[in-house]
């Protein structure tokens, strides 16, 4: 009844081949995009500036994760590091009066760049050690941030980002901030969606399940390591950059340090590892639930509901954090995309119970 | 390696459900009449994870204070409420709870967390809001002119510097010809004072060498060894939180008698009591606000709500530095609130507040702080302080209130200005 | 030429300390193939037990002792309940595990306890130990012998009826199994005695620091020192404790005062990627690292 299967008849190979071939899909995507696209018209600056801005470019940051993590199986817990240098380059470069577009090109080149620089050290390795690897890197981009003060701006360490403009769009007020936010996670979607599709991605695929067997198979796994990579990394440069202009207007070094590595890491297993709804839902998880905790816990608190002190308020939404990770793990390790999954797969079927795949 | 689930359960659904209610449930809006309701204030700090040293004691000294003004019938009539949230110390989600917390009328902001104050700092500009980043946050917020709605209402960290080196200058035989031995946590706010000591160095003649420790400074056994080869005449540490005990116990432990130690604001009680005995007596701090119950906005706070048993936390934190602190922080922001409603009328906004806070001259909440003029130029409000001195106790005042070398506190301030405009 | 050698013995005792959480690591490690990343937290919770046991006016040995027992019981529980549903998941489930029970014990002890550095006085003065011209920190000292019993301790362990079961499980699982051995047991047991080492950190940070989550912290070095020893090793854990302390104290002395920033994360992080690019498996460690 939702998702009506019957009468969908494709003709062509290209019909079967399209993104979402079920009409209910593109129903929802277009609704979604619509309601997406109204967001300034119908949401208070509130909504808009502190819970939709920072979900779309935190959802664009692990699309480009779960690029790397989910797709082709390379982990990586300096993804901090990596925003952070795209977000340093582009401000550098515009406050040198470099075009914005240049310098966003730039962010995600020169995030490429180091990034493969680690990634082809971290090539020879896999697994923790390569979770290891990553960490230096985000220890030492961290260090080499703090410590330099051309990067970081001297002993003050923060990074006002100058008035720049966008396609002739000025990047300051909310709704063009917004806009310039939703344009970046669209494009990432797609391109994310796309990749899977590609012998690119299955290459990738075929990497992540077993390296050894998909250089069997003719699949150059240094080379397409280094792809990930590369790809990766300037997605989650550029989205750096963005996350620097649109949402925080300045740039310090705290930004991007271990615990953002560590909140995208969680954001790309709570939602399901190389799953693109997936990334949306675990960034809002992540990003917003501790949020609603804390307001639930004040409302609670000030109903006179709750009577514990302050220090122990604080710390109750960190302690949910922590067991919401463990618990995602231990009994939905598949994550939010999952549960979305069953769920459309119910809706698929209805009113019968069972499907056959 | 993939658990196969079988087809969707009700169970399945059901927990989505109760996901998607649990996120829809901070989209409900909560609208607020402004005319009777009370003033807010917002304090939105890190209580757990960076700042966790400070926070609860200073918070606990501004909820204190404020169930005092509310008892005694608040800001012209209207109570004061504190919106507190934790942060811990992420950007991100201080702006977020800032957003929500200005949607719901509040005119006041502390957030205690060099990060967030700095990402927000702007903000608070644009949106005509007062803070207040008390002893701490960037040096160029001293500055009116460049942000009219930041107030640090205290010594910023170059200021407290210059009053320890005018210290020594003055009490401990003066600086020409001394080796000084500036030991710091390696952070932006370890470094802040460096460029202060360079020029008060070149002006006064002593010899100044920098020795970092690396964050979070609970690590230092190189760095003193370092420091004792060096053979310094005076040791100025700079740090905070747990690192400040390690300091100490680094330079005693090399020798260095804790009468030649300086320490920067933050340096508690509770960071003193793991030294049983004598054996750090006579080390020094410097201070901004008086510590114990003895003033007499302690003495109200003390009769009114913590005897009765309002307190918001252990009695026994009531009156030590960070308590104080967080008192005097509030008690500035109370004291502009009424003069902003006396000269200017209700309701209290945020323009009127920021002129409020402008208006405080000689304010010393009762004998509490130093005399605090803060004018639309200098938002410091003059870099008071003084040095206080460890007695096994407690710390015991060891100079008047003063303030030292404000010219070239305002030349570094002004060199940062325009080196930032290039 | 004193100058270097405090440096040395100073960088060798701090690596010592390292050492201790390092150990708990290479135990779980041994046994289950998994790298627990809330050691740290474990070492807070340790340093936690002890002060809220001596809190109570129990003697400091006893409330050592009764700590240990508490912390035994505390890696029983958290390998029970948490590692046990988790095997044969992709191993970033794992250290996302670990990670998560790391921040929920980071909120779970200072949201009860109290934020503020709980002082730990374990009756060790700050009198520093003179050797000739070379000063080192007693409780450094103190701590550093203890990490060597410890050490001493694990090895001897090894050697024993129930150390060999265990090495026969670190070996494989399967054939464990097959042999008659419980392989659950074995982890758990472990994941215990983590749980002891990291009282014995808990209490020598703590009295160095103070008690509050900053010892979490502890997890950085402890990482790199089984990096570069071999995840797998014990002899490992000493030997790397000894160069990461050495180095990390020896170069910052050099090189701090000349680039003005402390230079001691970027020689573990440098530590760190020259070992994973040199030899990835460790100074110790067994090569056949595609075992997880």
């Amino acid at each position: 009844m939702f998702y009506r299967l019957s009468g969908v008849y494709h003709t062509r190979y290209s019909a079967t081949r399209q993104l979402w071939p079920i009409p209910a899909d593109r129903w929802q995507i277009g609704a979604v995009a619509v309601l997406a696209l109204a967001a300034p018209l119908y949401m208070s600056d509130l909504y808009l500036s502190s819970y939709l801005l920072p979900w779309l470019i935190f959802s664009a940051a692990t699309l480009a994760l779960t690029l790397l993590m989910g797709l082709a199986g390379q982990l990586h817990f300096g993804f901090g590091a990596v925003m952070a240098i795209g977000a340093y380059t582009s401000i550098h470069l515009a406050r040198a009066g470099v075009p914005f577009e240049l310098a966003l090109l730039a962010a995600g080149l020169m995030a490429a760049l180091i990034g493969c620089l680690f990634g082809a050290a971290a090539l020879r390795v896999k697994g923790l050690y390569l979770v290891m690897a990553t960490l230096a890197m985000q220890f030492l981009v961290d260090w080499v941030i703090v410590n330099v003060n051309a990067i970081s701006g001297g002993a003050v360490a923060t990074l006002q980002t100058p008035q720049v403009s966008y396609l002739f769009v000025p990047v300051a007020s909310l709704t063009a901030r917004y806009y310039l936010a939703l344009l970046w996670a669209a494009i990432v979607t797609l391109l994310v969606l796309n990749i899977k599709r590609t012998s690119f991605g299955r290459a990738l695929v075929a990497v992540r399940d077993k390296d050894f067997a998909a250089a069997v198979i003719g699949v150059n796994i240094f080379k397409y390591k280094l792809l990930a990579f590369f790809t990766s990394s300037f997605l989650g440069g550029v989205t750096g950059s963005i996350l620097a202009f649109c949402f925080y207007q300045a740039v310090t070094p705290s930004q991007f340090n271990f615990d953002v590595t560590i909140q995208l890491v969680a954001m790309a297993l709570v939602g399901g590892l190389g799953s693109v709804i997936g990334g949306f839902l675990g960034a809002g998880f992540v990003l917003l639930a501790p949020i609603v905790l804390l307001n639930l816990i004040a409302r609670m608190t000030d109903a006179g509901w709750l009577n514990v002190s302050t220090t122990l308020m604080a710390h109750i939404p960190l302690m949910l954090y922590g067991a919401m990770i463990i618990g995602f793990l231990l009994f939905e390790p598949l994550g939010l995309a999952k549960i979305y999954d069953n769920a459309r797969k119910y809706f698929l079927v209805w009113p019968f119970r069972h499907t056959q795949s | 390696m993939k658990r196969t689930h079988p087809s969707p359960t009700r169970r399945s659904l059901l927990k989505a459900a109760a996901l998607a209610a649990g996120l829809g449930i901070g989209v409900v809006g909560v609208a607020q009449a402004q005319d009777k309701a009370p003033i807010q204030f917002a304090t939105l700090m890190d209580f757990t994870r960076v700042y966790t040293f400070l926070t609860s004691e200073y918070s606990q000294g501004q909820q204190d204070y404020i169930k005092l003004v509310n008892m005694e019938g608040g800001v012209d009539g209207r109570p004061i409420k504190l919106i507190i949230k934790d942060h811990a110390s992420y950007p991100e989600r201080g702006i977020a709870q800032y957003n929500e917390a200005r949607s719901d009328g509040a005119v006041f902001f502390d957030f205690l967390s060099t990060p967030v104050a700095n990402a927000l700092m702007p903000r608070a500009n644009e949106d005509h809001l007062p803070m207040i980043a008390f002893a701490h946050g960037r040096a160029d917020a001293a500055d009116g002119q460049k942000f009219p709605y930041v107030f640090p209402a205290a010594a910023i960290y170059r200021s407290q510097a210059a009053l320890l080196l005018q210290f020594i200058d003055e009490h401990e035989g003066g600086l020409k010809g001394k080796k000084i031995a500036f030991v710091h946590i390696d952070s932006p706010f370890g470094k802040e004072p460096i460029e202060l000591l360079n020029k008060v160095s070149a002006l006064k003649g002593f010899e100044l060498k920098l020795f970092p420790y690396p964050v979070p400074g609970t690590e230092q056994a190189a760095t003193w060894t370092e420091v004792r080869r060096y053979r310094p005449d005076k040791v100025i540490i700079w740090g905070a939180g747990p690192g400040q005990a390690v300091s100490i116990r680094g330079a005693v432990g090399n020798g260095i008698a804790p009468k030649d130690i300086h320490s920067v604001i933050w340096l508690s009680e509770s960071d003193m009591q793991s030294f049983t005995g004598d054996t750090v007596v006579g080390l020094k701090r410097f201070t901004a606000v008086n510590t114990g119950t003895s003033p007499a906005i302690l003495k109200r706070i003390v009769d009114k709500v913590i005897t009765p048993g309002q307190g918001s936390g252990d009695k026994a934190k009531v009156g030590t530095t960070y308590y104080n602190i967080g008192v005097a922080s509030m008690a500035i922001a109370v004291e502009a609130a009424r003069l902003a409603t006396k000269k200017l009328g209700a309701p209290l906004t945020g323009e009127k507040l920021k002129q409020g806070f402008e208006m405080l001259k000689d304010f010393t909440a009762e004998g509490l702080m130093p005399p605090l003029t803060i004018t639309d130029k200098d938002h410091q409000g003059g870099g008071w302080g003084r040095v206080s001195e460890w007695d096994g106790k407690q710390w015991a005042p060891k100079s008047d209130w003063s303030h030292a070398f404000q010219d070239v506190v305002w030349q570094l301030i002004r060199e940062d200005e325009a080196k930032a405009k290039k | 030429m004193s100058y270097f050698i405090e440096l040395l013995i100073n960088g060798a005792l701090t690596g010592l300390m390292y050492s201790m959480v390092a150990l708990g690591i290479v135990l779980i490690y041994k046994s289950s193939g998994v790298l627990n990343f809330a050691q740290g937290a474990m070492v807070m919770i340790g340093g936690y037990a002890v002060w809220l046991l001596a809190e109570t006016g129990l003697p400091i040995t006893l409330a050592i002792m009764l700590a240990l027992l508490v912390m035994f019981a505390f890696g029983l529980l958290a390998e029970r309940v948490l590692l046990r549903t988790m095997v044969g998941q992709p191993i970033i489930m794992i250290v996302m595990l670990t990670l998560g029970l790391d921040i929920f014990l980071r909120a779970l002890g200072p949201g009860l306890l109290g934020t503020e550095p709980k002082h730990l006085d374990i009756g060790i003065g700050m009198a520093p130990l003179i050797l000739g011209d070379v000063l080192t920190n007693r409780t450094y000292a103190v701590g550093g012998v203890i990490a060597l019993v410890l050490i001493a301790l694990a090895l001897l362990f090894f050697r024993t009826r129930l150390g060999t079961k265990l090495r026969a499980v670190s070996d494989d699982h399967v054939s464990s199994w097959s042999v008659g051995i419980s392989v659950e047991r074995a982890v758990a047991i472990s994941w215990g005695l983590a749980g002891l080492c990291a009282v014995a950190a808990g209490t020598m940070w703590g009295a160095v620091q103070g008690v509050d989550w900053s010892l979490t912290a502890l997890l950085f070095p402890a990482v790199a020192v089984v990096i570069l020893g071999g995840v797998d090793s014990i002899l490992g854990a000493l030997v790397a404790g000894l160069a990461v302390g050495i180095l990390g104290s020896v170069i910052p002395g050099y090189v701090d005062s000349l680039v003005g920033g402390s230079t001691r994360d970027v020689v573990t992080s440098v530590v760190i990627l020259l070992t994973i690019l040199i030899r990835p498996y460790g100074m110790f460690g067994r090569e056949d690292i595609e075992r997880i």
